[in-house]
């Protein structure tokens, strides 16, 4: 991994402390907690260990009662018990969203949301639900980062290219479900023709590719783009970003869209749970004036902020009718797309008897210039633009649908042409 | 080849400090009216941010996200590697007659990094987040970001060229004490708190490892290291790649900063009638370190062009192709080989010297520069490896308020040379006086 996603402000643990103490709850408990709860994680401490040792402390600081969540009495939990397991997990889930949701007030600040949020992070409550929810029991969530080791959960696409037809429904879904300012094309569609492929029309729908050795992660000054540890997303920290714009310089795919003015969407209408993430950082939806933005494989959906139903599932993949989008974790077999890709691939012919020496399918895939060393975290279903493709009009114009292409036209109409970029 | 000015007096060497011209005014009111004109449209860019220059996004934005900003911080940056770079080898080769010309110089350096600094601000997104967000982040992110070892290798540079200076400054304030206005006490004292005599030796030989770890630093870490390397080491852009562009910044560095020297140079033997202190050898000497300059500079283009075209990979052609189909990139190259005939053959044919046709081409040569390293960042922006965007090559000519920032930056560092001149003599005493004959 290339970047550190621990915070950079001092050492984590004054860190979490810092952040623990304008809680306004007790410090040391969080503290102590937040140890142990490591020492979960790696497996030195059982779940019911764990539980054991803070439930009576927990209810006095946090009134959590039996009422809000289920919590079994300690004395009565035995390590062999699977269900109680699931039960204590389960209640402090419930106590990590307590915790997040302290004066439950709907019009609390942003950044009191976000100090909670981080709160909960230090306190490991958010990582050990998480732990089991998304590895399937597997320990080692503190440390699966995004990594192609095949632990944890790691975030990609399979984008068939022979079922897309172009008619750019994602480009639309992305750009309202994140609030994007007029030609900021997080999801783009190419439709180009290619040498040798006579006047047929290809179609190429690009997001970021969530490399997992990504350029603009190493070039960052100042850590704000960043792979997250606990999926491979690779992120921009609207908090930190000094709007260099070295990352987008550094992409090889061009995928980032500076906001060079201010936003058409004003902050007061975006929702802190599109913005914040489980961690607490300011992730989500649109960037501020003078700050980088790219796709965030819609980072509030894949942590349950947009409801359970949402995980692994992303604007654009909703909005393709033609079944050419499939999201999901790439260290899952399961998933949407390793699945299409399997059966995708068994679905095509392939006369072994007759011709013993083909290989297993006959299907061509492809990452975008796999050769620049980012493993990309997209493959492709289809053929590859040669280096000799060119972008043509597609069947469906970007202004019909309400997009700006160039959205350099935009950026000259300048800061008061009407409508700001 | 040393020329003898210790014929001249203290004088002399304080005649700006000493003076106070219509004409000093003149050159400050032109100096505040270039940075005025500057912040005029900054302001603007405060106001809407960086939405009022020309830039863009690259790929479906159909621009490019670093210009003229990036362009002219690395020209800076050159003129401010090459100075001190410069004014070192005088001190370590013991190129004497030099001397006269060695302060200005290392001022010249510290000039620079204040405008390279304030391109790096103006260019950000967010500079009220430049200390926020940049010293939290330095433990972690300086093994990674070539943006951070820039940042780190320039701010030690600053204060090595701050060093320096401040130890030799000491010397002729404490000897020309008697001399510099009473007004300014409180400032030689801070500048010569602690001197005694004593310390004469151990600066001299201070200054003398200093001198040579910027010899040595130059080429492997400053304008031969991370700046090229800010755009060498990136996998996106086909134009950029290449070991050639550590030694190919070096030689534009060197050959802005000899101009750069020379220009000041002129400016103040003009102004304070210096004939006498810096002669017409220190500018002919200077004239054919440009030449030399020049010819590296020429070469190590020729050398990308080359590679660039025959047989070289599809993107890298294609992106040497359009530099070469540029009329700009000409027009660069043309003044740069102008100056290098001209500083050639004024060796060979004396009589064809003459200073002001010198500084003239130390301008267009500094235009030349400035074209070309702007050159390459857009250029190199427009020629992704991923070129697929119907908007790759992006569009891009500077805003008002882009080009205005350049000026700006030119009107700092005439101010600075005012206003230090009034306080310090910007020749060191040594130019006049060996150290016998000054503590004698
Ligand atoms: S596609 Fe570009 S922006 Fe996205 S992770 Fe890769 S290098 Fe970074
Ligand atoms: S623009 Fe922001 S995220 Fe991108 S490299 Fe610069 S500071 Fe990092």
């Amino acid at each position: 991994m290339s970047t550190d996603d621990e915070s950079m402000y001092a050492t984590p643990d004054e860190e979490h402390r810092r952040l623990l103490e304008e809680t306004g709850y007790d410090a040391d408990l969080g503290m102590e907690m937040a140890r142990d709860a490591q020492k979960v994680s790696a497996g030195d401490l059982s779940e019911v260990e764990f539980y054991r040792r803070y439930h009576d402390r927990i209810l006095e600081e946090f009134d959590v009662d039996d009422r809000e969540v289920d919590l079994p009495d300690p004395d009565e939990v035995d390590s062999g018990d699977v269900n109680a397991i699931d039960r204590i997990e389960g209640a402090f889930e419930g106590i990590g969203e307590t915790l997040r949701g302290v004066d439950g007030d709907e019009s609390e600040s942003r950044r009191s949301v976000m100090k909670k949020g981080a709160a909960a992070a230090a306190l490991g409550l958010g990582g050990l639900g998480s732990a089991g929810a998304t590895t399937g029991g597997d320990d080692g969530a503190a440390g699966a980062g995004g990594g192609d080791d095949g632990e944890g959960t790691r975030w990609g696409m399979t984008i068939n290219l022979n079922n897309c037809d172009g008619c750019l429904a994602c480009m639309v879904a992305c750009d309202q479900e994140h609030n994007l300012s007029e030609g900021a094309n997080w999801m783009y569609v190419f439709a180009f023709e290619d040498e040798g492929q006579g006047e047929q029309e290809n179609f190429l729908p690009r997001t970021c590719q969530h490399c997992t050795d990504s350029p603009c992660t190493k070039v960052c000054p100042v850590g704000a783009r960043h792979t997250r540890e606990e999926d491979g997303l690779v992120l921009t920290d609207y908090d930190i970003c000094i709007g260099c714009r070295y990352c987008e310089v550094s992409c090889p795919y061009g995928v980032n869209y500076f906001q060079w003015g201010e936003p058409d969407v004003p902050e007061s209408e975006i929702d802190d749970d599109h913005q914040i993430d489980d961690r607490g950082r300011w992730v989500g939806s649109r960037p501020p004036e003078g700050v980088m933005g790219k796709c965030t494989f819609c980072v509030d959906r894949q942590d349950g902020q947009m409801g359970e139903e949402k995980v692994g599932t992303t604007a654009c993949e909703e909005a393709c009718t033609m079944d050419a989008i499939h999201f999901g974790d790439l260290n899952d077999p399961e998933s949407p797309p390793n699945q299409h890709l399997e059966e995708y691939r068994s679905g095509q012919e392939n006369d072994l008897e007759e011709f013993p020496n083909r290989k297993e399918h006959t299907v061509s895939t492809f990452k975008l210039m796999e050769e620049r060393g980012t493993e990309p975290n997209v493959q492709f279903i289809g053929n590859e633009p040669s280096p000799h493709a060119e972008q043509v009009e597609g069947p469906v114009a970007y202004e019909d649908m309400g997009i700006t292409d160039n959205r350099k036209e935009v950026l000259d109409r300048g800061a008061d042409g009407g409508e700001e970029a | 080849m040393s020329v003898d000015v210790t014929g001249v007096d203290r004088e002399t060497l304080v005649r700006p400090i000493q003076t106070f011209t219509k004409r000093y005014l003149a050159a400050l009111a032109v100096a505040f009216g270039l940075i005025g004109v500057w912040l005029f449209f900054y302001v603007q860019q405060l106001q809407h941010g960086l939405i009022v220059t020309n830039l863009a996004d690259w790929g479906s934005g159909g621009g490019v996200p670093w210009g003229l900003y990036i362009g002219a911080f690395i020209w800076w940056v050159g003129i401010a590697h090459g100075g001190i770079i410069l004014s070192a080898a005088v001190r370590l080769l013991g190129m004497d007659t030099y001397q006269p010309v060695a302060r200005l110089a290392e001022l010249l350096t510290i000039a620079a990094l204040t405008c390279a600094g304030v391109f790096i601000l103006i260019h950000v997104g967010r500079p009220d987040r430049l200390v926020t967000s940049v010293l939290p982040a330095w433990p972690t992110r300086v093994q990674w970001s070539p943006l951070m070892w820039d940042v780190t290798v320039i701010t030690a540079y600053f204060v090595l060229t701050a060093t320096y200076l401040a130890l030799t400054i000491r010397y002729d304030v404490h000897r020309l004490r008697d001399r510099l206005p009473n007004v300014l006490e409180p400032v030689y004292r801070v500048i010569t708190v602690g001197y005694t005599e004593k310390e004469d030796q151990v600066v001299e030989r201070m200054v003398w490892w200093i001198a040579f770890a910027i010899i040595i630093m130059a080429p492997l870490l400053l304008h031969g290291g991370v700046i090229p390397w800010l755009f060498s080491l990136l996998p996106s852009m086909a134009g950029w790649h290449g070991g050639v562009q550590g030694p190919s910044f070096l030689s534009i560095a060197l050959t802005s900063a000899v101009s750069g020297i020379i220009i000041i140079s002129a400016a103040f033997r003009y102004a304070y009638g210096w004939d006498e202190l810096i002669p017409d050898t220190v500018f002919q000497g200077l004239a054919k370190w440009l030449g030399f300059f020049s010819l590296i500079f020429l070469w190590l283009q020729l050398q990308q062009v080359i590679t660039g075209i025959f047989a070289a990979p599809t993107t890298l052609q294609h992106a040497t192709e359009v530099k070469i189909a540029t009329p700009l990139y000409w027009v660069a190259i043309g003044l740069v080989a102008l100056a290098m005939l001209y500083a050639f053959a004024t060796s060979l044919r004396p009589e064809l010297y003459d200073i002001r046709v010198l500084v003239g081409m130390s301008v267009a040569v500094l235009f030349g520069t400035l074209a070309e390293k702007v050159l390459f960042v857009v250029e190199g922006l427009q020629h992704a490896h991923f070129d697929l965007y119907a908007g790759v090559p992006g569009a891009y000519i500077p805003s008002p308020v882009e080009i205005s920032a350049v000026l700006g930056t030119v009107g700092i560092v005439v101010l600075f040379f005012l206003v230090v001149s009034k306080v310090i003599p910007v020749v060191e005493l040594h130019a006049i006086e060996d150290h016998e004959e000054v503590d004698a």
